[in-house]
């Protein structure tokens, strides 16, 4: 079964287009993963599981970062310098290892998501034209 | 903790190579996360053994993770790439101006070899320190030659120095091949070079005259040496691990080709082949080395792989 691909006109099997959108979600996640992660601890410190919890959650299950990678991305981000770390204990006495963003993570999300609006608003004017009256 | 678990976490620490103290934290925080994942598949009903893969699996291979986590740690920053680069630059220094003959020159920089090899060393051995080790074995292997250079009746002296030198030496390649086989590779940067311009001054009928008075391969020594201090600062800037190696491999051999277009044909192509191989043999035999000894507190990798596998 072949299913057109919606604006390209071009036909596409269902497999390839699913295959297609789990790539292109892929791409847009990596290039996106500092400015969640960012974005998301700098409400409050969180621990790497409560991280994937949350930012699951607030998506509606759209973003489910693999853990492999999320872990490597926030040491990444610490030796950075934008966000710090700390050990603490929970009530129920684990550890958990607490991150919080920096002064200079903070100004430097500031820049990300004043980039990101521009470049959201610009695709979508591309994509959604203005009808000509 | 499952037994599983362990042997995820064991497989990951012996392919992490980075500083004892991040391994340490690294593996301390992915306990807490698989251990919350394992418990939370378990209330949703699957069986602590089903729990502990799953969780895992989720993780995704050890080998892939411990990449992951590397390049975020193996970038040193320009302060570490200009200490990494120093010592072969002073020694460029040395063959450009033609002070490598002065002796005074020559013990201050062996002072400053001694001082930054203890400070690093001390200091959590930082991946700047590895190009000052090399320096330091130099100056062991140097006092060593002058050693049996001395009339006979002092000569007694080499044998309480052998056993000081093999200490160090054996010392210096196990803990830096237990960092990372890479850092003994950059310990041993310098010594292909040395044996190059040493062998090719032979070979032109050179070298008396090149240790008396000095000779026109000075530039060329030290644009060897510039190289080398060009390549551990690359190395120490970049990422991935297959560049790093490439950062450390391909200047030695240019250097070698250098090497050989200055003996004018006497040291002909078999030579240059067997110059190359002798350097790649060197270079990269911290590698075999690190799968005798293995990594950090670990088992070598494939050993701890060997234990993986086994456990599914």
């Amino acid at each position: 079964m072949a299913l057109t691909w919606p604006g390209a006109g071009a036909m596409m099997p269902a497999h390839s287009i699913a295959r297609y959108s789990v790539k292109y979600v892929r791409e847009l996640l990596k290039g996106n993963t500092d400015s969640l992660l960012l974005s998301l601890i700098s409400e409050k410190p969180m621990y790497g599981y409560q991280i994937i919890k949350e930012l699951e959650k607030r998506s509606q299950g759209y973003f489910r970062f693999r853990e492999g990678t999320l872990y490597p991305a926030l040491h990444r981000l610490e030796r950075q310098g934008y966000l710090s770390s700390r050990w603490e204990r929970l009530p129920g006495g684990q550890e958990r290892r607490y991150y919080q963003l920096t002064e200079k993570g903070s100004r430097n999300l500031a820049r990300m998501t004043q980039e990101w609006q521009g470049f959201a608003t610009a695709v979508n004017l591309v994509l959604r034209p203005v009808p000509a009256s | 903790m499952s037994a599983e678990l362990k042997l995820y976490l064991r497989n990951l620490a012996a392919r992490l190579r980075l500083e004892p103290s991040s391994e340490r934290e690294i593996v301390r925080e992915l306990t807490t996360h698989l251990e919350d994942r394992a418990q939370e598949l378990c209330q949703e009903g699957a069986t602590p053994e089903e729990a502990a893969r799953l969780a895992f699996s989720a993780m995704g291979p050890p080998h892939l993770l411990a990449k992951q986590f590397y390049e975020a740690y193996s970038q040193g920053s320009w302060r570490w790439a200009f200490l990494a680069a120093l010592p072969h630059s002073v020694f460029a220094l040395f063959f450009a101006l033609h002070l490598w003959r002065n002796l005074g020159w020559l013990m201050l920089f062996f002072v400053a070899i001694l001082g930054m090899a203890f400070y690093g060393w001390r200091h959590g051995k930082p991946a700047w320190l590895f190009p000052w080790l090399g320096y330091l074995l130099l100056l062991v292997l140097g006092v060593g030659l002058f050693l049996l250079s001395l009339p006979l009746w002092a000569q007694v002296v080499i044998l309480a120095y052998i056993p000081l030198a093999w200490w160090l030496l054996s010392t210096v390649a196990v803990q830096a091949v237990k960092r990372d086989w890479l850092y003994g590779s950059m310990v041993l940067l310098p010594f292909p070079v040395i044996l190059g311009w040493v062998l090719a001054l032979r070979f032109q009928g050179r070298w008396a005259e090149f240790v008396r008075q000095g000779h026109n391969a000075d530039p060329w020594i030290a644009l060897s040496f510039l190289t080398l201090a060009v390549a551990a600062a690359t190395f120490i800037r970049l990422r991935q691990r297959l560049f790093k190696t490439g950062a450390l491999l391909t200047p030695e051999l240019l250097i070698l080709i250098l090497v050989t277009l200055s003996t004018q044909g006497l040291v002909g192509y078999t030579g240059f082949i067997l110059l190359t191989l002798l350097a790649l043999g060197l270079l990269l035999s911290p590698a075999l080395l690190e799968r005798r000894i293995g990594h950090g507190e670990g088992k070598p990798p494939e050993q701890a792989n060997a234990l993986s596998s086994h456990s599914h």
